[in-house]
């Protein structure tokens, strides 16, 4: 998922006022959440289209995105389409069981089919939103909101370091993996054992060495976030 | 002038510096060495420096005065020495260059248009002006160096520590590294090194302090520091190859690479040989 991040400083609109995006962004979440289906059929593709054309990435790419967010999305709408009931006429593709009914719930079809479409509108949006803005401008968006400092400095260090926890998971990950340590399940539990404590190990003396590079830089107490017209 | 005394300094029991005496900064010295070996105390010895540790006992001294440890006094001695750590990922916060560049200057809260100008003349002076819009994160290792440098050399100050600087470049990003520190020392830039690396040592530095187990066992200018090859071995170093020439070939002592190989006489000398 972190590719995305790379799409987003180098897109064609990555320029644009973080304020117009979230703005944009709104307005799609609006449509996403009203009740018109035909005005989500309409706009769902022209949204598609349009990220995919300034973001420059294949359609294959951009639904390899959707991976990740499908089995959650799955989930709640197998909840709400699939019922059972005591008579066959209430759901279609009936299976006996246990003396009910179980299939698709013919009175929660216009509901699911609702629900999907209000589903894939936002994440689409927010796709959008996600595939276009640098994350220094969702910084500047958050500011120009007045979140709160300690929200804005917080992501902002979580997002500086989470590249490089993600770097140091990958490193001892590929040393594991290359010397043989998942190649059975038990071998596999324990490589995940240690490969925990060694990234919890780090992230303890990175947090030193953290400390004394922010002394040496003078630090106050608090993370600046302005615009650097440099 | 920065001025150890007696300087010793332990992690609990471990004892790393040993009664460190020296003086930083004597004239003709702009670019010092301290080397040594993985854990003889370099590192250590930057950290009480710029007072995040403390010495055990003993005394520093800046400019004559002793350094004080309430925030007020380390605020404004680490305005006057800075340092620049081995590990560049550790010490960029922002994810944008010249964020973070510009982060030190925002700590000491001075005006906008100051800062701005002290960055722009910083990226120019590295040479990384095309990168002040990237994110730091898709950086190379050389790149993200010249980055932490850059977000220390806006605090102009008068000392400049850099720990390992050459600590996992490739060579064209060492020879950049030696370009950079021989400009900002031209320029009156104070700066202290430490290091292993005994070739990219020899080329840059003026003076030299040589390190083991927490003890100063050697100092001297280049001619010196590097002349006993059987103590080198025992801190686990290895002396400069223009040295090796100079002791074993009966060459001249260099003082670069370069200076050796514009060398009229030698060239003459070797094409007879052929």
């Amino acid at each position: 998922m972190l590719t995305i991040d790379k799409y987003a400083y180098n897109n064609e609109i990555a320029s644009w006022s973080p304020s117009v995006k979230g703005l944009l962004w709104l307005v799609g979440m609006i449509i996403a959440f009203q009740p018109i289906l035909l005005l989500k059929i309409v706009f769902l593709p022209i949204a598609v289209i349009y990220t995919l054309h300034v973001v420059h990435v294949t359609l294959h790419q951009y639904l390899k995105w959707f991976y990740a967010v499908i089995p959650f999305v799955a989930l709640s709408i197998i909840g709400i389409a699939f019922t059972m009931s005591p008579s066959p006429k209430n759901v279609y593709g009936a299976i006996h069981l246990f003396g009910n009914y179980f299939g698709l719930a013919k009175s929660m079809m216009p509901m699911t089919l609702e629900l999907s479409f209000r589903i894939i509108t936002a994440i689409v949006c927010t796709y959008w939103f996600a595939l276009t803005t640098p994350f220094q401008q969702i910084i500047l968006l958050f500011k120009h909101l007045h979140f709160p400092s300690l929200l804005i400095e917080e992501t902002l260090l979580m997002y500086r370091f989470i590249f490089i926890f993600v770097d140091s998971f990958e490193q001892i990950y590929r040393a594991q993996e290359l010397r043989f340590g998942y190649a059975s399940l038990g071998l596999s539990v324990h490589s995940a054992a240690i490969l925990g404590k060694m990234l919890f190990e780090q992230v303890i003396i990175n947090y030193q060495k953290m400390t004394y590079a922010l002394d040496a830089k003078i630090f106050q107490g608090e993370f600046a976030v302005q615009e650097n017209k440099i | 002038m920065i001025e150890l005394q007696d300087v010793d300094f332990a992690y609990d029991d471990h004892q790393v510096l040993k009664d460190v005496s020296l003086t930083l900064g004597k004239p003709g010295q702009n670019v010092i060495g301290l080397i040594g070996q993985n854990g003889s105390g370099k590192s250590t010895m930057f950290l009480n420096l710029v007072g995040i540790l403390k010495p055990t006992s003993g005394r520093i001294l800046l400019d004559g005065q002793p350094l004080k440890y309430d925030k007020k006094s380390l605020t404004h001695l680490r305005q006057k020495v800075c340092i620049v750590f081995q590990d560049s990922e550790q010490q960029l916060f922002y994810s944008i260059v010249k964020d973070d560049i510009a982060f030190a200057l925002h700590n000491l809260k001075l005006p906008q248009d100051e800062v701005v100008a002290r960055v722009r003349k910083v990226l120019k002076q590295l040479d990384i002006e095309h990168l002040k819009d990237r994110p730091i994160q898709y950086l190379s290792g050389g790149q993200k160096k010249r980055v932490a440098i850059a977000g220390i050399l806006v605090l102009k100050s008068e000392w400049l520590l850099l720990d390992e600087p050459t600590a996992g470049l490739d060579p064209d990003g060492k020879q950049r590294m030696i370009t950079l520190i021989k400009g900002l020392a031209a320029n009156g830039q104070k700066i202290l090194i430490s290091s292993h690396d005994m070739d990219f040592m020899y080329e840059i530095g003026d003076y030299f302090y040589l390190l083991q187990h927490g003890n100063i066992v050697k100092q001297g200018d280049k001619k010196t520091a590097f002349a006993d090859d059987k103590l080198l071995s025992e801190c686990s170093l290895e002396q400069p190859w223009l040295m090796k020439l100079h002791q074993r070939l009966g060459l001249p002592l260099y003082e670069h690479a370069d200076a050796m190989f514009e060398d009229e006489q030698l060239i003459h000398t070797l094409s007879a040989i052929q």
